[in-house]
């Protein structure tokens, strides 16, 4: 294997991993304190690309068009929260991903609507490159990583930190707890699932100017992130992130070694995990079926 | 003989119902109906008796589909054998992933199936492409040799024929629902501890169900490529993984006639919308969201209980007519 | 002393919680039959009865944690039913669970930290004075606390906001006899300050303390003891 190639390789699986984190982590929140699957976090996804797209037609500042997808997938989330999953959060689990799985393809649907089934491209931000340990490496995907990092300490800080997140962290634990002791949990609920939402957005709008942008681009990643989470464990953010590290790195890497594979490796990874620990690396038992 | 014509009076009705409907409504509908609704019918098990949710059916169909495939386009021309070899790929392939599968939560379970369906997609896309041709499928319908008594090759005979099987498949069903195996497979759902103290075993019983329900699917796949004559990997994109689950929940889960109404009213839905508006996903997303916001029972769940009551207050005289009329 | 179910007929417009005729049910089994019971302020009030009786299911109805199928649950003049259990908690109604569940990842100090922010009450003096014991365990997980270190948790999280009810379901249950006297002199202070509900099967602890018995038997009311000559354990046992 040409050594050349294993630098720009191991920063490409960075940067595509940075992108399932930050999907992985608003799944994995809702999943923890609300026990809903939200599928539709792949809509936003597509939601935060595409204003991106427009954004930066519009006005030729792609970091504006990334700010404004974060934010407007971070608005349609809070939307589809007050409309619809208000009135689903007692029901059981499958429900909320049935339901979810609609919202999502609904929502492309809408996506065909206003932009048509044509990919678009948009433009990277950064398009010097710089030189790792002799070779070259875009400097746009170190800045992705840098993001995701950014995001992890910002999470951490804040459920750590503040009183919200730390009352999202014994909601994580026991809801029921939590409203017993007199806060308004339904207000917990939409703040998570705002930041899901946005963080989907801010993954979208990244991921833009490194792929072409359509319709279905939520439903190509579905099976990486949900991979991803899966192998972390529903409701562990630490998994979340050791997991997107590791199939991140796979599929660059593998993808060096024998290119069809490498897609197919998470897969294979994901069925190991699940046959030791069926609920992932730090996923939490809590449930049962 | 009256027991038996009891049993039977149900599927019988519903599928002289079927064939008639060829009178009055176009050939490629109601091949298309009968099929879809066997591909419901696994997801309908699976979900409404057993209580398992998949995403993935797209990819058991996918087994059935390309089996026959493979075997038509490479190997014969006989059409039941090419079924039969699709089939079997279906009972394979679930036979492989089952025992792991079926141990997962219901959430993993779902996904794990969904990750499936799109590592199928992928390989007949790309991976595999040199036996598959890729996205531009593999088509044999100039394979497929004449049968005798039922030229399946052609449609209007075809149509006799998937119609048989689909009867045999809901008499498979509903003979199912009626033995202790049924019992544990509604029991595994509702109170999976009660069952483990009975002494049964959860995991067996969700396995064979497992295998059941997909091998129906592949079966399924396997007529969409007799009668198609072709197969690409379309057939197991992710974004058809909602319909069996829609169709299901539209026609009423668990219900056993539920297929057949949900695929009835799905396929014509898709085909007067479609000349409506050209966006299918908007569509679909939409009436996913409003049965499940609405009330899930589905148009055969809630029309169900009340065609009971009418036929058991007719049949006075009969034990159930008397338990109905003594309760009033 | 007569059976009293349902309707508790000398209505004081003073109780600080009155419940008349209550039904519960879990989907299709029902579980509480006509229950109803009065409470003063500052009175300890015990609810005595097997397993399986109903006890915490009736607790967890006044707390908003159960919808009743029927009846009314009443303090202060406002209706309980329907509203949310937070709501109810920042009436000034705490309660506090069988289960000696504390938040394991959060450490006592984030645990108070919760317990202050939902109820406006930062000063930690008086639940410091109870269980001074907290003081060193502040930087403890929950995760990592005793059964009797995680009941003071509760209780003292509880205490924020100066409750005016306390529904406490089986406090001593599985704390060793020390804790459990300590436990019991607690009770006893806070009592001079809100009225409490106590679940217990301790039944020498509810005779001692409690100034009125309700005996639940199979989801029903079979016995009010409201006078203190028949509060002893023995009379309690006839009606379980």
């Amino acid at each position: 294997m040409n050594t050349q190639l294993l630098i720009p390789g191991v920063i490409f699986g960075l940067s595509i991993g940075s992108i399932f984190f930050l999907m992985a982590i608003g799944l994995s929140l809702c999943f923890g304190l609300m026990r809903i699957i939200s599928l539709d976090q792949l809509l936003y996804y597509s939601i935060g690309a595409y204003i991106t797209y427009t954004l930066t037609l519009a006005t030729g500042n792609v970091w504006l068009g990334i700010v404004g997808g974060c934010g407007i997938a971070g608005i349609v989330a809070l939307a589809v929260e007050r409309l619809i999953f208000r009135r689903i959060y007692e029901r059981e689990l499958t429900f909320s991903m049935i339901t979810s799985f609609g919202i999502l393809i609904g929502g492309i649907g809408v996506i065909k609507f206003f932009w048509g089934v044509v990919p678009r491209p948009v433009p990277v931000p950064i398009e010097i490159q710089t030189r790792i340990l002799g070779t070259e490496v875009p400097v746009y995907r170190l800045v992705v990583v840098g993001v995701a990092i950014l995001v992890y300490l910002g999470i951490w800080l804040f459920l750590n930190r503040t009183i919200t997140g730390k009352a999202i962290r014994a909601g994580i634990e026991d809801v029921e707890h939590v409203e017993g002791l007199g806060i308004n949990v339904s207000r917990l609920f939409t703040i998570t699932f705002i930041i899901a939402g946005s963080l989907s957005g801010l993954a979208g709008g990244l991921h833009a100017p490194l792929i072409m942008v359509d319709p279905t681009m939520g439903l190509e990643v579905l099976a990486f992130v949900f991979m991803v989470v899966i192998i972390g464990g529903l409701g562990s953010i630490k998994g979340t992130l050791i997991s997107a590290f590791i199939v991140g790195q796979v599929v660059s890497i593998g993808s060096l070694i024998y290119a069809p594979m490498a897609q197919m490796a998470p897969f294979a990874i994901m069925l190991l995990i699940l046959l030791v620990k069926p609920t992932g690396l730090y996923g939490s038992p809590l449930l049962k079926r | 003989m009256v027991n038996a014509l009891r049993w039977w009076w149900g599927i019988l009705l519903a599928f002289s119902l079927l064939a008639l409907s060829r009178a009055v409504l176009p050939l490629p509908f109601v091949n298309e109906v009968v099929i879809f609704s066997i591909y419901t019918m696994g997801c309908n098990f699976l979900l409404g008796r057993v209580g398992f949710i998949s995403f993935g059916q797209p990819a058991y169909l996918a087994a059935g589909a390309y089996g026959t495939a493979f075997y038509l386009f490479y190997f014969g021309t006989n059409p039941y054998v090419g079924m039969l070899v699709g089939i079997l790929s279906g009972l394979v392939v679930s036979g492989i992933v089952g025992p792991l599968f079926v141990r997962l939560r219901s959430d993993y379970f779902a996904l794990v199936n969904l990750a499936l369906a799109v590592i199928f997609y992928y390989l007949m896309q790309k991976v595999l492409a040199g036996i598959t041709k890729g996205d531009n499928g593999l088509w044999f319908l100039t394979n497929i040799a004449s049968t005798p008594v039922l030229n399946i090759g052609r449609p209007n005979e075809f149509f006799i024929f998937a119609v048989l099987v689909a009867f045999g498949v809901w008499a498979f069903y509903k003979y199912l629902d009626d033995t202790i195996y049924g019992a544990c497979c509604l029991a595994t759902k509702v109170n999976e501890d009660k069952l483990k103290f009975l002494g049964y075993s959860n995991y067996r019983v969700r396995l064979l169900a497992f295998i059941i329900a997909n091998t129906t699917t592949a079966l399924a796949g396997a007529l969409y490529a007799v009668y198609l004559g072709f197969v690409s990997p379309e057939i197991t994109s992710p974004a058809r993984a909602a319909d069996p689950v829609v169709v299901t929940i539209l026609g009423g889960t668990g219900t056993l006639y539920g297929p057949l109404v949900g695929a009835f009213a799905y396929t014509g839905m898709k085909d007067v919308i479609s000349k409506l508006i050209g966006n299918w996903e908007l569509f679909i997303g939409f009436l996913l969201v409003f049965i499940m916001l609405a009330g899930d029972k589905g148009i055969w769940g809630t029309l169900q209980p009340r065609l009971e009551k009418l036929f058991s207050r007719r049949q006075v005289g009969t034990p159930a007519g008397d338990v109905a009329e003594a309760r009033r | 002393m007569p059976p009293d179910s349902g309707a508790a007929p000398n209505t004081n417009a003073d109780d600080i919680l009155a419940v008349r005729g209550l039904n519960v049910s879990y989907g299709a089994a029902k579980v509480l039959f006509d229950v109803g019971l009065r409470v003063e302020p500052r009175q300890i009030v015990a609810c005595v009865g097997r397993n399986g009786a109903g006890k915490s299911t009736l607790l967890k109805c006044i707390a908003g944690f159960l919808r009743p199928d029927s009846g009314s649950v009443i303090c202060n003049h406002t209706s309980l039913v329907g509203l949310k259990s937070y709501e109810i908690a920042r009436m000034g109604i705490k309660y506090i669970p069988q289960d000696k569940k504390v938040f394991s990842d959060l450490t006592v100090r984030e645990n108070l930290e919760l317990g202050s922010y939902a109820s406006k009450d930062y000063n930690w003096d008086r639940i410091t004075g109870y269980f001074p014991k907290l003081k060193q365990l502040m930087d403890r997980k929950g995760g990592y606390l005793s059964g009797g270190e995680r009941q003071m948790l509760m209780i003292g999280r509880a205490l924020l906001g100066s409750p005016k009810l306390l529904l406490v379901d089986e406090p001593t249950e599985g704390l060793a006899p020390s804790i459990v006297s300590h436990l019991k002199d607690v009770l006893g202070e806070l009592s001079k300050d809100a009225a409490l509900v106590l679940v217990e099967q301790n039944l020498p602890l509810v005779c001692a303390m409690a100034s009125k018995v309700y005996a639940l038997k199979e989801g029903r009311i079979v016995a009010e003891l409201a006078d203190r000559e028949s509060i002893k354990p023995a009379v309690c046992e006839q009606y379980l």
